[in-house]
């Protein structure tokens, strides 16, 4: 292995770390905050990729990547809301609410698939390159899309960072994610504060799904095998901290690119499997957590 | 609303379905009194107040602040089966929000609050509940004096602090809050008797500020020293009533609860 391709596999790992970081938040952000796992994530995914299409591909919408970029964050917030009035808050204060809002969530994607297929057609699609070309550094040449790409997811990544840790309604989202009945007590509005939680983390698949429509074709179910990658994430770094799933996804994003040289692609997940599963007997909180369940 | 009684219950019943745990309660607050509830343990004081501050269903009845009903009016809709989802069906009668922002504060029994927020960014959270009453930078200025140790700790999780300090941060957190009356329940439950004297005077500084209080506790000489009128709470029922003037001392008022055979 040259010291070319060595680095061509590193930056294919940073390239799916940070979209799976995007993903991965974006799941953590609903799992701490209102304790249950969001299935519908991956369907968000693909909605992202396709308002993004509809309103800013040059063969559909023409409207620039700005405008679809935009409406998607602003589409999937709104469809994040929907889902969390429709199918999670009207179960929330059963003691089984886990267990349905997975049956309900499950239930909410399939039909947002089939949405997607009859309005889009199952036929694949693909977004246009945010930066076209290519970014020479001596020997090494790197897509400028991904390069593009990298930086963005990290830049939003920081800013929802930023907004839990520093601004009053991240901080009452997270008080309410620690203890909804304290919260409650101090006249929190914890409704509006969960529903901004799925918002949040929709916008977020949102955008992971306009980055990988430019990447990868599109298709209505393109969001099932992300959204299990970005399982595995949270998983693995645990969501103690706002940075475990950010670090797990690209520990996750290179051990996999690496995986897929040398061992091939077809036996990729299962390596990733089995990695978490190790992770899992040795430190069951996830690699860089320590307590479950808080932002 | 001059001549209203701050807080007043109008025949209140409510439980965790299907379990009544308390009937019937009738009382009045008048403006600037403060009132104890005293009781054994296991007898509903605290499912009472969390009615009280809408964290939970009452099942008839009325809860009135300052002549304002808190509550829908009518008794709690009934589901035509238990299997019903009875927030998607019948809707809920009292909300929290609204109790907050009439100016009732509840620090709850033993308040684990935000494991994972430290204490500063624990007092910014309730000072989102003041809604206009009060500064909450002053407040919150005013709890760092009255527990200095805070202010040593302002940039520790809440999960680091010991029992008693934890106490004191939930405390600190209704007083920020600038209520218009404050239920304390059990402020001093598993302190060390150094701390529970030195919450006891965080407490007695808070009502000399005049912020009535409803305060439960187990300790008859603590509740003297706050109260107005003490009542006596068991079986789900409010069972007595004494001024603070025949008030009697501990040994006295086991005696009338239990019996001479309690001890």
């Amino acid at each position: 292995m040259t010291f070319e391709t060595f680095l061509a596999v590193c930056l294919s790992g940073v390239v799916l770390g940070a979209l799976y970081a995007l993903m991965a938040t974006g799941l953590a952000v609903v799992w701490t905050t209102l304790g249950i796992f969001n299935f519908a994530h991956g369907a968000f995914i693909a909605m992202g990729a396709y308002v993004a299409w509809q309103v800013g591909n040059s063969n559909a919408g023409g409207a620039g990547y700005l405008a679809g970029g935009g409406a998607t964050v602003v589409c999937l917030f709104a469809l994040g809301v929907l889902f969390h009035l429709l199918l999670v808050k009207p179960f929330e204060r059963k003691a089984s609410v886990v267990l349905l809002s997975v049956v309900t969530t499950l239930a909410g994607a399939t039909i947002l698939e089939g949405v997607m297929n009859l309005a889009w057609g199952p036929r694949s699609k693909q977004l246009d390159p945010i930066a076209p070309g290519d970014f020479a550094w001596g020997e090494l040449v790197m897509s400028r899309n991904e390069l593009v790409m990298i930086a963005l997811a990290l830049a939003i990544l920081a800013a929802v960072g930023a907004f839990l840790r520093y601004s009053s309604t991240g901080r009452a989202m997270r008080a309410v994610a620690q203890n909804r009945e304290a919260a409650q007590l101090l006249g929190l509005d914890v409704a509006r504060l969960y529903a901004l939680a799925f918002g949040l983390s929709a916008s977020l698949a949102g955008v992971a799904g306009l980055f990988i429509g430019s990447i990868r074709f599109m298709s209505p179910t393109m969001g099932a095998e992300p959204l299990m990658k970005a399982l595995i994430v949270v998983i693995f770094g645990g969501v103690a901290r706002f940075t475990g799933p950010i670090y797990a996804a690209f520990v996750v994003g290179i051990v996999e690119a690496f995986s897929s040289y040398y061992i091939g692609l077809y036996w990729t997940p299962a390596v990733l499997f089995a990695l978490m599963i190790v992770v899992l007997m040795i430190k069951p909180e996830g690699l860089f957590g320590k307590h479950e369940r808080s932002v | 609303m001059s001549g209203a009684p701050l807080l007043e219950l109008r025949a209140l019943c409510g439980g965790y379905e299907p379990v009544q745990v308390f009937r019937d309660v009738t009382l009045t607050m008048e403006p600037g009194a403060s009132i104890g509830l005293f009781g054994p343990n296991g007898h509903g004081k605290t499912t009472l107040l969390k009615t009280v501050s809408g964290l939970i269903d009452p099942w008839r009845g009325d809860i009135l602040f300052e002549g304002v009903r808190l509550n829908r009016e009518g008794a709690r809709g009934r589901r035509a089966s238990q299997n019903l989802n009875y927030d998607a069906f019948t809707g809920r009668r009292m909300d929290p929000r609204r109790v907050v922002r009439a100016g009732l504060i509840h620090v709850a029994q033993g308040n684990l609050l935000f494991p994972e927020l430290t204490v500063r960014e624990t007092l910014a959270v309730a000072g989102l509940a003041t809604h206009g009453r009060g500064d909450p930078d002053a407040l919150t200025k005013y709890a760092l004096t009255l527990f200095p140790r805070l202010s040593e700790r302002l940039d520790q999780k809440t999960r680091f602090l010991s029992g008693g300090e934890r106490q004191m941060l939930s405390v600190s957190c209704g007083l920020i809050a600038a209520p218009k009356l404050l239920i304390l329940d059990e402020p001093t439950l598993g302190l060390s008797p150094k701390l529970r004297h030195e919450l006891g005077e965080a407490v007695r500084a808070i009502r000399r500020t005049g912020v009535p209080l409803i305060v439960v506790d187990q300790d008859v000489e603590f509740l003297k020293s706050l109260i107005d009128v003490l009542y006596l709470f068991d079986h789900g029922r409010i069972s007595g009533r004494i001024e603070r003037a025949d008030m009697p001392s501990h040994e006295a008022l086991m005696r009338m609860l239990f019996g001479e055979a309690a001890h």
